[in-house]
């Protein structure tokens, strides 16, 4: 409620429970949303709300064929005396919270982990080592409890660091969290991944094709990712839909023989432009639902084709330039 | 299908890549070819004597330098085999005719390698475990077996099984061992060298597949998790572990299938696609089970986006010994023998060995209990 009840306001829209739930009925009822989505995160909110017709939304999510999950951590909780250094909370009940969320539906959660890299070029060892070993114990709990664990080490565009520097920290980061899901005893097959694109910090000078960052992501994730995980999908994390998709569609373009699915997981890129739509109405409004719906079935065949390698993105889409 | 070069703008990463990343790729790959492994004839001057022994023939200079002459000259070898790897003496010994070793095998296309480790020595107040040592000159002497025509390297660690509850091979002898060969091979690479990483848990013990499968997972984790620390460029290194089977005395023995999942399981689980490929060793199977294990893990299913190919010392050359027994007029038919294991072998990379090459010798173990190399 807190990070949605923020984006509505910015647009206008109240931020009250039956705003929230139509939104969501809106996205999950899109007509060709099972064409394009194999699953839909949801917030512990969502997951016990209903549809107009009454219908639990992980149930009308399943009955489309798209796999409903669920976000069960709490919230970042900065180190004390560190330099901003943080850790999501959540793992203290979480195999209770699993429990009520499989039964109400769930099969899968998401954990995320995020992490910034700081003017030195580096992440802290200590953040790096407590949030992986963390992601590890989170996906441990999970599979326990039937709920099939996406792990999201996410590291901030935030910085002026280089493509080089991105792809050395990428790797370093996920080393640690492989393994310590390994020592943890997570089960690799039944564990998927949510990472951020490699990029350059959002404030580098430097240039870069879309290219070069389909290389540099796909290259960061052979020199590390177990070929035992079976998929990946790349958070949007402040990206465009036009870069992000632009981005996924290099990736899968340089992929050549690597064994895991190369795919998309968006919030911000998918949701921002649904949102802007409500900005020409006078506050307050209700909710433009059908004009959402249209927006968002148009992007989500950007997307789709994005993650088959088969977007044909406009010149200059998904190239870092700073400005 | 397979993955393309690094890029040019790739190499130029700050990361301390050394002015050798293009080569070492190269290298790494043309190792890793389809139908092709290593032929390992590194035994040192004591192990040798050994084989020798066993078919009557003196160790002196002269018959080590014969027989790998016989090896090196078989016509042929570079059908399946793309990297010899070598024992320092015999880097710097020539044919009859005075030609450099080094020289015959890149006429033919063969990488030269090099052991460059120097053997074990015990971990003080363990259970009998050890660690390898060599790491001392180890810089200095990378330059010198590049510059004489070496371009890789290996460097064998031990780890040992002797329980079933995980009490063996310790956290210290996993996590010395590792570093130790992630340190190595950041020294070779910035010599020139593809480093081979052998972290060897032995088959000496009776525990099942499923004991074997946990501990070489934790090992071979643990060396992955090293060498990203000491920014090892993967793309230019490979990985020689065991295969994963029954311990040696075990009563029930895995079968080759059992073997080619187990095997193909731990790699999934531990080893990045950005390494080119697994070169496994045989450590005393027999050269006939060694192939069909092999064969077994190229066909176990699942993704397998390295080459899994051999690096085979005993269970190349047991059969030729036999064959040559010290004798120049059996040099021809000791060389057809190594060429026709070297093909099995090379069928098993591909998943289409059937068995039966070296008929009923082919199946005497190599296995020596607690091997010193």
């Amino acid at each position: 409620p807190g990070t949605i009840g923020d984006r509505f306001e910015k647009v206008g829209i109240e931020n009250t429970e039956e705003n929230r739930r139509l939104y969501r009925q809106m996205l999950f009822t899109n007509p060709v949303g099972p064409d394009y989505l194999s699953a839909a995160i949801l917030d512990p909110e969502t997951i016990f709300q209903k549809s107009d017709d009454g219908v639990l939304f992980p149930e009308l999510l399943s009955k489309r064929g798209i796999v409903p999950g669920v976000k069960p951590h709490l919230k970042v909780y900065t180190l004390p005396g560190t330099a901003g250094e943080t850790v999501m909370q959540g793992l203290d009940s979480l195999n209770v919270r699993c429990k009520e969320y499989y039964d109400a539906g769930a099969r899968f959660a998401k954990w995320r982990s995020p992490l910034t890299i700081g003017k030195d070029g580096k992440i802290s060892s200590l953040a790096i080592k407590t949030n992986m070993e963390d992601l590890a114990r989170y996906a441990l709990i999970c599979q326990d409890e039937g709920l099939m664990p996406i792990v999201e080490p996410d590291i901030s565009l935030e910085g002026d660091y280089d493509l080089e520097t991105a792809i050395k920290v990428n790797v370093e980061v996920q080393a640690h969290l492989y393994k310590a899901m390994i020592d943890h005893g997570v089960y690799m097959e039944g564990a998927t991944l949510k990472p951020n694109m490699v990029n350059p910090g959002k404030q580098c000078t430097t240039k870069y094709t879309a290219d070069e960052i389909g290389q540099a992501t796909v290259t960061a994730l052979r020199r590390v990712m177990p070929a035992a995980m079976k998929g990946v999908n790349f958070l949007s994390g402040g990206q465009s839909l036009e870069n992000a998709a632009a981005r996924l569609n290099a990736i899968n373009k340089a992929k050549g023989n690597s064994p895991w699915n190369l795919s998309f997981s968006w919030s911000q890129a998918l949701q921002l432009p649904l949102l802007d739509l409500c900005k020409k109405n006078p506050k307050g409004s209700d909710l433009p639902l059908e004009e959402m719906a249209a927006l968002l079935s148009d992007e989500l065949k950007i997307a789709g084709a994005a993650a088959r390698g088969e977007y044909t993105p406009k010149a200059g889409e998904g190239d870092h330039v700073f400005k | 299908e397979t993955y393309p070069p690094i890029s040019s703008q790739q190499l130029k990463h700050k990361m301390s890549l050394g002015p050798y990343a293009a080569e070492l790729v190269e290298n790494a790959r043309a190792i890793a070819a389809p139908g092709k492994g290593i032929l390992a004839a590194d035994e040192s001057t004591g192990t040798i004597g050994k084989r020798f022994s066993a078919i009557s023939v003196e160790n002196i200079e002269e018959n080590r330098r014969k027989y790998r002459q016989l090896l090196f000259q078989a016509n042929g070898l570079e059908q399946n085999i793309s990297g010899v790897i070598l024992y320092e003496e015999t880097l710097f010994q020539n044919t009859d005719d005075g030609t450099p070793f080094v020289d015959i095998l890149k006429a033919k296309g063969i990488l030269p390698g090099i052991k460059v480790d120097k053997g074990i020595k015990p971990l003080a107040g363990t259970n009998g475990e050890c660690v390898t040592q060599g790491m001392d000159d180890l810089d200095a002497r990378c330059a010198k077996y590049y510059a004489k025509g070496a371009r890789f390297a290996k460097w064998r660690a031990v780890l040992h099984i002797k329980d079933c509850v995980g009490a063996t091979p310790s956290q210290v002898a996993i996590d010395e061992n590792a570093q130790t060969l992630a340190r190595y091979a950041s020294i070779c690479q910035q010599n020139g060298l593809v480093p081979i990483v052998e972290p060897e848990v032995l088959m000496d013990g009776d525990f099942p597949i499923e004991v074997a499968a946990a501990c070489t997972e934790k090992v071979i984790a643990a060396c992955y998790k090293a060498m990203s620390d000491h920014h090892v460029m993967l793309e230019g290194s490979l990985l020689k572990p065991n295969m994963v089977r029954s311990g040696s005395d075990a009563a029930v023995q895995a079968t080759a299938a059992q073997i080619g999942v187990a095997t193909t399981r731990v790699l999934q689980h531990t080893v990045p696609c950005a390494v080119p490929g697994i070169t496994f060793l045989s450590g005393g199977m027999s050269e006939e089970d060694a192939s069909m294990s092999l064969n077994a893990v190229n066909c176990a299913p699942g993704p397998k986006p390295w080459s899994l190919t051999f690096s085979f010392g005993r269970a190349l050359q047991q059969s030729v010994l036999q064959a040559w027994k010290g004798e120049d007029a059996n040099v021809a038919t000791a060389q057809a023998v190594l060429i026709a294991r070297a093909a099995a072998n090379g069928a098993a990379q591909q998943g289409k060995y059937t068995g039966g090459t070296g008929g009923d010798a082919a199946n005497a173990s190599t296995f020596v209990k607690g091997y010193v190399y």
